[in-house]
C-alpha cells in the first residue's frame, strides 16, 4: 500500500502534466479553496458577530453556544441579534461589532413592515443577491447549500468508491460463481431507473442527510463495481499477476500490493465527475422535493423556488451561476486529470 | 451468435420479474397507498358535509370509512392477498396485456400510456435526430483541426453543455427566452388554440413552436458525449495503420477520411443508438416537469407523487421492456456494424 504514497517519478510526471493543464488546474485550486472556505462558513455567513468589544470585554459569537441579549446590555435573555446590537453600539459608541461579509444565517427571515418578501438584492441590507420569498438571504443560502451539496457528494464518492473497489475487484478476481451472481444482481439493479425508486421512497420518508446519502448509494456503487471488475479482470491476466503467483504470493496480497496500485491512476480519472454527479443527484432530488427536509439551505430547493417565482429573476439567476461555475469546474477539473492520467497521444497530419 | 441473442432475450424474463417484484414489493409495503388516501378523502368530505347534513349522512359522515368498506377496497384493490399471491395475479395480467386499473382516475392505465407515447416519442426521435445532426459534423470538425483554436473554442461550449444537467438548461431557457423576452410559450406541448386551427401545417407549426426550447433543453444534455465520441474515434481511425498507409500511397487526406476512416468512427455512434431507445420513448420527466409536456416521464412523476400505483408499475414495465430490448438491440448494431466482434 505505500507505494500509493510514494511519489514515484510517473506520479510526479502525471502532476506536472496535470499542472501545465492550466484550465483544468486553476479550477482544482479555486474548486479547493471553495471547498476549504466553505467550511468555515460559520465566519463569512452568519448572523452572529465575529467579533463584539463591549464595555472592554471582547465577545467571540462566532463558534459555540449562544450569548444572550443581557450579557451585552440588551434587554432580552434570547440570542442576541448582532445587526441591532452594531447600530446601537455604533451610536453609543461603548464598543464595536464586526459583522462576518454576508451578515445573514441561512435560517432566518429578515423581513421589513413596508412590503412582502421576495426583496430584490440590495448592498444596504447586506443581502447581495437578495432574499428568497420568505426572506431568507439567497447568498447566504447559496454558501450553506453548496457545503451541504459538496460534502454529500464527498462522502457518497468515498463510500460508493470503497463498496464499488472492493465488490468489484472480487468479481473480477475470483471469477465463478459470485462474479455470476453479482452480474445478475447489478443486471437487475441497473435496469431500475434509480431516481424512481428514490422518488417513492422519500415519497414515504423524509429522508436526513445520511439516510439520503444511503438511498443514493444504493444504486451509486454499480459504476465503480462494474468499472472495477472489468480492470481486475484485465490486470489478472498480465503476467506480473502471474509471477507474483508464481512467487507464491497469497490471493490478497496480489490484490492489494499488486492490482489495486496499478488501477488507482485510473480510479482518479473517475472521481471529478462523481463529485458532479452526487452534486446533480443532491440538486434534482431537491429540485422535485424529495431530498432535505426543508428549511435545510440546499441548491435544489433555491432552483424550484427560483423556477416558480420567475419575476424574482435574482433567486433563479444566482443559483444558476454557482450552479454552472461550481460543475463547470469540475468538468474541466475532470478533464484535465483524464488528460494527465490517461493520456491519449493521436497522430495528427500536416 | 444466435445461440448468444436467444440466450439473451430469455434472460430478459427473470430480470423483468427482478426489477418488477422489486418495485411492486416496495409500492405494497409504503404508506399513504390508495386506501389510506381514500380514507383520508372521505375524512375529509366528511368533515365538509358533515355540520350540514348530520341526520343524512350517518354512515358518510361516521369520520372514516367503516371496516367493510374498507376491506372491500383491499379487496377491490387485491391488497387483502400476501405480496407475492397478488404480485402473481398482477404478472398474471401484464402477460395478457392488462396493466389493470389507475387507482385514481379508473382509466385502463394502458389507454392512459397510451395517450401518453406519442408526446415523448416525438420529442425523443427529435433529439436524436438533431443531436446526430449536429455532434456528427462537430465531432468530424473537430477531430480534423485538432488542436486549434476552433477546437479549444469548441470544446468549452461542449464542456459547459456536458457539465450542466439538461433540466437546468431548461430552467435557463425558460428563464430568459419565455419568461423575460416571452419569445417562445412557457409550456405545454401545444397551446390553447390548437383544436380550433385551420391546417395541419398550423397545427404542426404550433407544435414546434412549443417544441423549441424543451428540444434545446433535450439536444443540450446529449450533444456534448456524442460529439466527444465522434471526435474521439474519428481521431482513433485517422492514427490507425490503414489510414497512414491510404495516405503514404498519396490518397488526398480527406478522400483519406471520407472513404476510410469515417465509415469506421460511425460504429461507436451507431452502436449508442440502443442505449437511446429508452431515453427516446419514456423522455425526461424532469424536462417534462419544467416544461408542462404531458409525455410519460411526467406521468410517471405524478403517478408516484399521487400514489397512484397501477400507473407507476405500468410506467415502469414499458421502461424496463424498453431498456432491455434496447440493451439487446445496442449489441446487435455493434454486431451488425463490426463484423469482428464475436459475441460467445
Amino acid at each position: 500500500m505505500m507505494s500509493l504514497f510514494n511519489l514515484n517519478p510517473l506520479t510526479i510526471k502525471k502532476i506536472n502534466r496535470f499542472k501545465s493543464i492550466r484550465r483544468g488546474y486553476y479550477s482544482f485550486i479555486i474548486f479547493t479553496l471553495l471547498v476549504l472556505l466553505s467550511c468555515f462558513a460559520e465566519v463569512l455567513v452568519n448572523s452572529r458577530a465575529l467579533l463584539v468589544s463591549y464595555e472592554g470585554n471582547l465577545y467571540f459569537p462566532s463558534y459555540g453556544s449562544i450569548i444572550p441579549g443581557r450579557t451585552l446590555g440588551l434587554g432580552y435573555d434570547y440570542e442576541t441579534n448582532y445587526r441591532d446590537l452594531q447600530k446601537k453600539l455604533k451610536d453609543s459608541g461603548s464598543g464595536f461589532v464586526i459583522m462576518p461579509i454576508i451578515p445573514y444565517n441561512p435560517y432566518e427571515n429578515d423581513l421589513n413592515d413596508s412590503s412582502f418578501p421576495p426583496f430584490p438584492p440590495s448592498f444596504e441590507d447586506s443581502h447581495y443577491l437578495g432574499t428568497d420569498t420568505i426572506g431568507r438571504d439567497v447568498a447566504a443560502r447559496l454558501v450553506y447549500g453548496f457545503r451541504t451539496a459538496i460534502f454529500f457528494s464527498l462522502i457518497l464518492l468515498v463510500v460508493s468508491y470503497l463498496i464499488g473497489v472492493s465488490i468489484g475487484a472480487a468479481m473480477g478476481y475470483y471469477g465463478g460463481l459470485f462474479d455470476l451472481l453479482f452480474q445478475r444482481i447489478i443486471e437487475i439493479w441497473s435496469n431500475i431507473p434509480f431516481l424512481y425508486v428514490i422518488m417513492i421512497i422519500s415519497s414515504i420518508m423524509i429522508p436526513n442527510f445520511f439516510m439520503l446519502i444511503v438511498i443514493v448509494l444504493l444504486f451509486g456503487w454499480i459504476q465503480m463495481t462494474w468499472y472495477m471488475r472489468t480492470v481486475t479482470y484485465k490486470e489478472k491476466a498480465r503476467e506480473y499477476v502471474m509471477a507474483a503467483k508464481a512467487l507464491g504470493a497469497s490471493n490478497s496480497r496480489i490484490i492489494f500490493n499488486h492490482i489495486l496500485p496499478n488501477t488507482v491512476s485510473i480510479i482518479i480519472t473517475f472521481i471529478p465527475f462523481s463529485i458532479a454527479n452526487g452534486i446533480i443527484a443532491l440538486t434534482s432530488l431537491d429540485y422535485l422535493g424529495f431530498g432535505l427536509p426543508p428549511p435545510t439551505p440546499s441548491w435544489g430547493e433555491l432552483l424550484s423556488q427560483g423556477s416558480n417565482n420567475l419575476e424574482s429573476l435574482w433567486i433563479v439567476s444566482s443559483v444558476i451561476v454557482a450552479m454552472t461555475l461550481i460543475l463547470v469546474m469540475v468538468t474541466f477539473m475532470g478533464e484535465a486529470i483524464r488528460e494527465a492520467f490517461d493520456p491519449k497521444k493521436h497522430t495528427t497530419y500536416e | 451468435m444466435t445461440q448468444y441473442f436467444i440466450r439473451r432475450l430469455l434472460l430478459i424474463v427473470p430480470t423483468f420479474i427482478g426489477i418488477t417484484i422489486l418495485v411492486f414489493v416496495i409500492t405494497r409495503f409504503v404508506p399513504g397507498g390508495p386506501i389510506e388516501r381514500m380514507i383520508a378523502e372521505a375524512q375529509q368530505a366528511s368533515m365538509q358535509t358533515g355540520g350540514m347534513s348530520q341526520s343524512v349522512g350517518s354512515s358518510i359522515g361516521a369520520a372514516t370509512l367503516d371496516e367493510d368498506q374498507i376491506r372491500q377496497l383491499e379487496e377491490y384493490y387485491g391488497f387483502d392477498k400476501p405480496v407475492l399471491v397478488s404480485y402473481w395475479d398482477w404478472l398474471v395480467k401484464v402477460v395478457h396485456l392488462d396493466l389493470g386499473e389507475s387507482t385514481r382516475y379508473s382509466d385502463p392505465v394502458w389507454d392512459t400510456i397510451k395517450d401518453r407515447l406519442p408526446v415523448s416519442a416525438f420529442y425523443g426521435i427529435m433529439t436524436m435526430f438533431i443531436t446526430y445532426f449536429i455532434s456528427i459534423p462537430l465531432g468530424y470538425m473537430k477531430a480534423v483541426r485538432h488542436n486549434s483554436h476552433f477546437d479549444h473554442a469548441s470544446s468549452i461550449v461542449v464542456f459547459v453543455g456536458y457539465a450542466i444537467p439538461s433540466y437546468v438548461v431548461g430552467i435557463i431557457l425558460l428563464v430568459v427566452f419565455a419568461s423575460n423576452l416571452e419569445w417562445f410559450p412557457m409550456g405545454g406541448f401545444y397551446g390553447d388554440e390548437f383544436e380550433d386551427m385551420d391546417s395541419k401545417l398550423e397545427q404542426v407549426a404550433d407544435i414546434f413552436y412549443h417544441a423549441a426550447l424543451p428540444l434545446l433543453a433535450y439536444v443540450a444534455g446529449s450533444f456534448a458525449v456524442m460529439t466527444f465520441m465522434m471526435k474521439n474515434s474519428l481521431m482513433d481511425n485517422l492514427a490507425a495503420d490503414y489510414v497512414r498507409t491510404a495516405i503514404a500511397k498519396g490518397m488526398p487526406f480527406k478522400q483519406a477520411i471520407t472513404r476510410h476512416a469515417m465509415r469506421n468512427s460511425l460504429i461507436p455512434i451507431a452502436t449508442h443508438f440502443g442505449n437511446n431507445i429508452s431515453v427516446i420513448i419514456g423522455g425526461s420527466f424532469l424536462i417534462e416537469k419544467i416544461f408542462n409536456i404531458n409525455g410519460l416521464g411526467l406521468l410517471g412523476y405524478e403517478s408516484i407523487v399521487e400514489r397512484d400505483y397501477p400507473i407507476v408499475l405500468g410506467v415502469l414495465v414499458i421502461s424496463a421492456i424498453l431498456q432491455l430490448f434496447g440493451n439487446i438491440l445496442s449489441d446487435i448494431c455493434v454486431a451488425a456494424v463490426d463484423p469482428r466482434v464475436q459475441f460467445r
